[in-house]
């Protein structure tokens, strides 16, 4: 396997009455790419998400394959509250050299000041920040963000937005998002995907340079598209 | 329990503002009551209205209890009967730990163990006293019997439902970081039981003394509650208040240490963190 991660005939139903979530669905992410995921609410994004990072088992008949080691970031925080947060971040690491490890993982996400504090002294845009810390912590080959600013202000999500670009272009997992949010897409990753009807619909490239303005007319173009497929049509159009 | 403590202090924040009536007139203000029964309480004693019979006065409880603290009668009683406590409550919790951590952590001992623990719940307990006269004798071990069985069912339920409670989601965020079923046992469901589990232990605490008092009933010839039969055999209503005061002081006692434990190991509460 050459690619990050490889998905190969995936199917996934919920009720034998109903159409299949997913359907003999295929998707390759390569090294380091940032790839989008959007999709209606109920598309089987989520669903994709967590058979990625192993929560649902892999059904009969597909392959998929995620280069290790893997992490992710859910759209809650999901610190536990007993536990400070050097020792959230360092969770299931072990060794002698764990909290040095996680303070560092803390300073790269400008939190190193919060390290012995309890998680439920964190605002939310913290506490994200420190679920980050915790995913990068592990080197992760590949990155899976389940909406992970949808629960955020917007002058923080534009924030995480800097933080997360930040540290994928210095430590470049293969980055899956799963988004509602076409602007938060174009703005961030190099692959736009709609997944529709349980398969991906749409599979866009972000020609884009980076840094990007979020105000690039070439994002506009891009936009449009994405919100076209997802059932969004512009009333100038 | 938060909300309880809270709701008071809002409520004289209200009625009261700091700015003139000052913090540590509060407390003073609260004593004056009960202060009050007590000078009501001997001034009917002193002038005879209140017979000893029905109730001894508080300065000759005073003076009993005083008395019987020096003879070491009481030293005794009060040792006897927080040993019974301590095994029956050390022998109850232990098992309700154990059925609830077996019940909580897998479905097939939920199966074996939830349905027969619930379905003894719903009988009262103490009612169970003649059988374990039969069984047990008159001696210690119904006594330390019955006080484990009544502290068993409190921590169970506490626990068993504190572990169901955890968020799954934690759970699933810990697999996927690579926690061992173990793991999650220990990092994520323990911890976040906890409090329910300490909730359950105080519970299971106040039954200890209520049946402990019980127990002492059954031809015991040591004990705080021997003391108070004895003395009911001769009319003496100041040593069975001296008794009540026992029981009522060693309650108080223990709750408080075991909310001392709670500040502890709870530290990461957020209601506690802001306090």
């Amino acid at each position: 396997m050459s690619g990050a991660t490889q998905v190969r005939n995936l199917t996934r139903r919920f009720a034998a009455d109903r159409p299949p979530v997913l359907d003999r669905l295929d998707l390759d992410i390569a090294p380091g790419e940032f790839v989008a995921l959007l999709g209606a609410s109920g598309s089987g994004k989520t669903t994709l998400l967590r058979t990625l990072a192993g929560l649902d088992p892999v059904p009969e008949g597909a392959a998929v394959d995620v280069q290790l080691p893997a992490a992710v970031v859910f759209q809650q925080p999901l610190l536990l509250p007993w536990k400070t947060v050097w020792q959230n971040v360092a969770l299931g690491l072990g060794g002698p050299d764990q909290r040095e490890r996680a303070e560092a993982a803390l300073r790269e996400v400008g939190l190193a000041h919060r390290s012995t504090v309890w998680p439920g002294t964190l605002s939310g845009g913290e506490a994200q920040r420190a679920a980050l810390a915790r995913a990068l912590l592990r080197a992760p080959a590949v990155l899976l963000l389940d909406e992970p600013f949808a629960a955020l202000d917007a002058l923080t999500r534009l924030r995480m937005h800097d933080l997360v670009l930040d540290l994928w272009e210095r430590h470049r997992p293969a980055t899956l998002l799963v988004t509602h949010d076409v602007d938060e897409a174009v703005v961030l990753a190099d692959r736009l995907l709609v997944l529709e009807h349980g398969r991906i619909a749409l599979d866009l490239p972000n020609p884009s340079a980076r840094p990007r303005e979020r105000s690039d007319p070439a994002l506009a173009g891009l936009r449009v598209q994405l919100l076209a497929q997802l059932g969004v049509h512009s009333r100038a159009a | 329990m938060s909300q309880t403590s809270i709701a008071p202090r809002g409520a004289v924040s209200v009625l009261a503002p700091p700015l003139w009536r000052p913090e540590w007139r509060l407390p003073l203000r609260r004593l004056a009551s009960p202060l009050a029964v007590l000078v009501l309480w001997q001034a009917a004693s002193s002038l005879g209205l209140l017979s000893p019979r029905v109730l001894a006065s508080p300065l000759q409880i005073l003076a009993v209890g005083w008395t019987l603290a020096l003879s070491g009668d009481l030293g005794h009683n009060v040792l006897v009967s927080l040993g019974r406590v301590a095994a029956g409550l050390t022998i109850g919790v232990s098992i309700g730990t154990l059925l609830a951590l077996i019940a909580g952590l897998s479905r097939l001992g939920e199966d074996i163990i939830d349905a027969p623990v619930q379905m003894l719940r719903t009988l009262p307990f103490l009612a169970l006293v003649p059988l374990f006269i039969l069984w047990l004798g008159i001696g210690e071990t119904p006594k330390v019997a019955l006080v484990a069985l009544g502290t068993a069912f409190p921590i169970y339920i506490n626990l068993f439902a504190g572990i169901r409670g955890v968020d799954p989601k934690l759970a699933e965020m810990g697999r996927v970081f690579g926690l061992s079923r173990r793991g999650v046992i220990r990092h994520i469901v323990l911890p976040g039981a906890l409090p329910s589990a300490l909730v359950g232990f105080r519970y299971s605490l106040s039954v200890a003394w209520l049946s402990l008092v019980v127990a002492e009933q059954i031809n015991a010839n040591a004990g705080i509650g021997y003391m108070i039969s004895d003395a009911r055999d001769f009319l003496r209503t100041d040593v069975i208040l001296v008794g009540l005061l026992l029981y009522a002081l060693l309650g108080l006692t223990v709750d408080a240490l075991v909310r001392a434990l709670e500040r502890r190991m709870l530290a990461w509460k957020p209601s506690l963190v802001r306090a």
